[in-house]
């Protein structure tokens, strides 16, 4: 299982579709700086095929007031969190 | 995996096209610097980065190294696992006779594996 | 678990310095051991000595040197990407003929082969791009 690391928003930037195609079936999304701005419920739809593996870094979202306008299928971590994703996945590719 | 070589240590994503930034640069160097210290290279041209690629590519108007010349030097570091980006090749309108070296076409449906099969992947 | 991050943007330009020092900072308390942190491409400003940035900012190459000086944290600059930008060490600047220097330790410069080592060597590579 692989930890995909996405630090752009699918607003501007259409890295993530490229992230997405080289997703295998159980590796993970998080969202990480802009990339956080994908977990609004109006973005969430741009992550459709990872929804129930879709992650996105708490104190990213708190610092842009985003923390509760996120949508309820992304799962919050804060960046223990994110340290605990890299410990479960085999390595981590990061998007940009 | 498209190929019957065993596949490689490393795989590099190449997403940026020349010139513009220095990424696509610094990127052939970690893959060239991997394959000098022994570690078998697989490059993927993905997006943009397929612009690498095309033939008949220049040095800049000050005199800004280019990559073509990196990239025929590839065979002379053992690096032959290369694919590239179906999809954005079809994107920008070009076939595999635009392409200065003989990369794979890897479709959507299977980069998935390739990026499985690598123990370390790096993306510039 | 034995990690080393890449960090490839500009300090103070993008976020990508600030995200990998939390990460960094996350690692000893859930058990792990950050070996070294590759500073590549503009992530090499990280190492500038000179920085000054408003007291009221986070001090991003004070707290590298932190880091390394609480954990033994290798803090490694790619010397092609340095030199191009203006950071050098005391014994690159005198070979290149320079008055000044911008780079010291702890920040090391070194080549690309010990970003490929690290890959190698640490269970996890976690790249901040920027």
């Amino acid at each position: 299982m692989i930890l995909h690391i996405l630090n752009r928003s699918p607003g501007g930037s259409l890295v993530y579709r490229d992230a997405l195609a080289s997703m295998g079936p159980d590796d993970r999304l998080l969202l990480i700086e802009d990339g956080v701005q994908g977990a609004l419920p109006a973005q969430v739809r741009h992550f459709e095929p990872v929804l129930d593996r879709l992650f996105a870094l708490r104190e990213d979202l708190v610092s842009r007031g985003l923390e509760g306008r996120c949508d309820e299928a992304v799962q919050v971590v804060d960046v223990d969190g994110f340290v605990e994703l890299t410990e479960e996945a085999d390595k981590t590719v990061s998007w940009f | 995996m498209a190929q019957s070589d065993p596949p490689g240590e490393l795989l590099v994503i190449l997403r940026h096209a020349p010139h513009g930034s220095s990424w696509l640069r610094e990127g052939l160097d970690a893959a060239l610097v991997a394959a000098a210290f022994g570690q078998s290279v697989t490059l993927l041209f993905q997006g943009e980065g397929v612009m690498a690629l095309l033939e008949g590519q220049d040095s800049g108007a000050l005199g800004q190294k280019g990559t073509s010349a990196t990239l025929e030097m590839l065979g002379m570091y053992d690096i032959e696992s290369l694919y590239v980006d179906a999809a954005a090749l079809a994107r920008f309108g070009l076939t595999r006779d635009d392409l200065l070296l003989a990369a794979e076409p890897l479709e959507a449906a299977d980069t998935p594996a390739i990026l499985a099969a690598h123990p370390q992947v790096l993306v510039f | 678990m034995r990690y080393a991050l890449l960090v490839q943007g500009a300090p103070y330009s993008q976020q990508a310095s600030h995200s990998a020092l939390r990460f960094a900072m996350a690692l000893p308390e859930r058990g792990h051991r950050l070996d070294s942190v590759f500073f590549y491409h503009d992530g090499v400003y990280n190492a500038a000595r000179l920085a000054a940035p408003p007291q009221d900012e986070p001090h991003l190459p004070d707290a590298w040197r932190e880091l390394h000086e609480r954990h033994g944290t290798e803090l490694l600059v790619c010397i092609a990407s340095a030199l191009r930008r203006g950071l050098l060490d005391e014994r690159e600047a005198a070979r290149h003929g320079k008055e000044g220097h911008s780079v010291e330790p702890p920040f090391e410069l070194t080549g690309l082969g010990q970003l490929i080592e690290l890959g190698r060597r640490c269970d996890r590579l976690v790249t901040f791009p920027p």
